[in-house]
């Protein structure tokens, strides 16, 4: 007896195909091998109904391939969650915001996204799928919080009860302060220097009236804590070049107050760099890490290489304002220390050469 | 006014890092672009070789400080540095292993920018000429060099003043090269030229290599 099999129907190949793309970013070819009972044409049609839908997007096409990435729309830099983390986050969110709704509060971006960091990194909850970056403004989760968006409790969280009781003890605690405050001690709590000391930079930079010296003990430390990766070596590189500019204009004596607009620019565009590569760090290290070719080549490759174009034209800025003042600079009368002429000693036949 | 200055890179290194207590060599760099007697060209491989100098400079200084925060800091398996950085860095850490990072790093900031200010002053007021732009530089020409001489950065310097030696009067090639283009290897370059390309009328610039002129 022949038993027939059902055909799969349209919308059952499609959930396929983004369920498929939730991993990565794959080709029609890779699609049509991963997904049973189908061929290229047909994978190849319900892409292009998928990317009618802006479900899909395009993002290699020549002749011989053709590459497609799921648009998730809600996670920084498109980067990919399952559905079941996504359905998760929702729960997760819309727990925060009843808490914080009992209490007549209407929370901040900021505090839900920390409280949901707190949440999910407690054993307790046993969330640890669900995946947590850090970036600009510290530990968030992957999918991005929306205050305009409803999230609602869909799907019930396994230990709800035990998050329910994280979530109130984060709200008692931190449902008073303001975002920044709750930013800055999650800085602290996880040791995070680089964030610790951009915190300190940024703070003092908006103030209206600072002393060279409170910023450049801050950069000088930056400098110091400043990630050191064989593979990208340019985070050094720029951090490098963005302080020594600035310390340039203090050893001409320049007072830095008077730059703090194109100081800040700089130092703003440096952390954007290196807060890109903190979330490329989050995501191709720890629990799941991504491949870290895929994250570059699909994802965040192109952010930074604009991040650092616009690091370079804020460095423009700053190099145009030393090099006008430096015509009446007298380089020879830096004062030299002891110190700092033994080391010139022990480098005199320092080339540089590989 | 003396002959037009072709200027190496090391030359302008040099100048920056003069203090009271440097070497002869360091001393006579100094004094050289300070007593400017003629007009000084640069090439744009030099430019870019200032550029990595300060560049390399910056990452020795931090893989010092790597190890001050952390004595188990390995300074040889470093990608802050190269193989021929070890025994400085090793001598710079013995010396200041004691100071705080915070101190050490006080240190080396005054030492590499009050160099790169010297340099970028040097590089916008002195400068009379800058000639060769990277893309202009002759890649067959530097092929041709670095069969004499191993050190691909000098190569294109060499070439770049080859180039524009072409059509101009003789001018001097400053160097403080002890190494690569003594006397004797210049020469021997000028001659290997001779040989094999007597054809291709490279005329080369007269050496004026510091560190062996009184």
């Amino acid at each position: 007896m022949v038993i027939k099999q059902n055909r799969k129907s349209s919308q059952q190949i499609k959930e396929e195909i983004l369920s498929q793309l939730e991993l990565q970013p794959l080709s029609v070819e890779q699609l049509r091998k991963n997904i049973k009972d189908s061929n290229w044409s047909t994978v190849n049609k319900y892409l292009e109904e998928l990317k009618e839908d802006a479900r899909v997007r395009e993002i290699v096409s020549t002749d011989k391939i053709k590459i497609y990435q799921k648009i998730m729309g809600d996670t920084y830099f498109d980067l990919p969650i399952t559905e079941n983390q996504r359905k998760k986050f929702h729960s997760l969110f819309a727990m925060i915001f009843a808490e914080y709704k009992k209490r007549n509060k209407m929370p901040t971006k900021t505090s839900v996204a920390k409280c949901a960091v707190h949440v999910i990194d407690n054993e307790k909850a046993e969330l640890k799928d669900l995946p947590i970056v850090w970036y600009l403004y510290g530990m968030v989760p992957l999918m991005a919080v929306e205050t305009t968006t409803e999230y609602s409790e869909g799907f019930i969280l396994e230990k709800r009860k035990e998050i329910q009781k994280i979530i109130i003890e984060f709200v008692d605690e931190n449902g008073e302060k303001r975002s920044s405050q709750i930013q800055k001690e999650q800085h602290k709590r996880y040791n995070e220097e680089t964030y610790v000391l951009s915190d300190e930079i940024f703070e003092i930079l908006n103030k209206p009236e600072f002393d060279n010296k409170e910023i450049l003990s801050l950069l000088s430390k930056f400098f110091i804590a400043c990630p050191v990766d064989q593979e990208f070596l340019e985070i050094f590189d720029l951090t490098n070049s963005v302080i020594a500019i600035i310390q340039k204009m203090d050893l001409m004596n320049l007072s830095l107050q008077q730059y703090r607009k194109e100081i800040l620019l700089a130092f703003d565009s440096l952390w954007k760099f290196i807060a890109l590569y903190k979330l490329y760090k989050s995501r191709t290290e720890g629990i799941k890490p991504m491949k870290k070719e895929i994250i570059l080549n699909f994802y965040l490759g192109g952010a930074i290489g604009e991040r650092k174009r616009g690091i370079g034209e804020s460095l423009s800025e700053l190099n145009s304002i030393y090099f006008n003042k430096l015509a009446d600079f007298d380089v020879d009368k830096i004062e030299l220390s002891e110190d700092v002429k033994e080391i010139r000693k022990i480098m005199e036949n320092w080339t540089g050469e590989d | 006014m003396g002959k037009d200055n072709f200027l190496d890179t090391n030359i302008i290194f040099h100048y920056s890092n003069y203090t009271d207590t440097a070497s002869k060599i360091i001393e006579k760099c100094y004094f050289f672009v300070k007593n400017k007697s003629g007009r000084f060209i640069l090439c744009w491989a030099v430019l870019k070789e200032l550029e990595e100098i300060t560049k390399k400079r910056a990452r020795f200084h931090k893989a010092i400080i790597e190890k001050i925060k952390d004595t188990t800091y390995s300074i040889e398996d470093s990608p802050l540095i190269s193989f021929r950085d070890i025994p400085f860095a090793k001598q710079i850490y013995e010396k200041y292993k004691n100071k705080s990072k915070e101190e050490i790093e006080k240190l080396f900031q005054i030492e590499r920018n009050s160099s790169e200010l010297k340099i970028k002053k040097f590089i916008q007021f002195s400068i009379d000429e800058r000639g060769i732009s990277l893309n202009q530089i002759d890649g067959e020409l530097i092929n041709k060099i670095h069969n004499i001489i191993p050190n691909h950065a000098d190569c294109k310097i060499l070439a770049s003043a080859l180039q524009l030696q072409k059509d101009r009067e003789l001018f001097l090639f400053v160097t403080a090269d002890g190494k690569d283009l003594d006397p004797n290897g210049y020469e021997f370059l000028k001659g290997q030229f001779e040989i094999n390309y007597s054809k291709e009328n490279w005329k080369f610039p007269e050496l004026l290599n510091l560190v062996y002129t009184n």
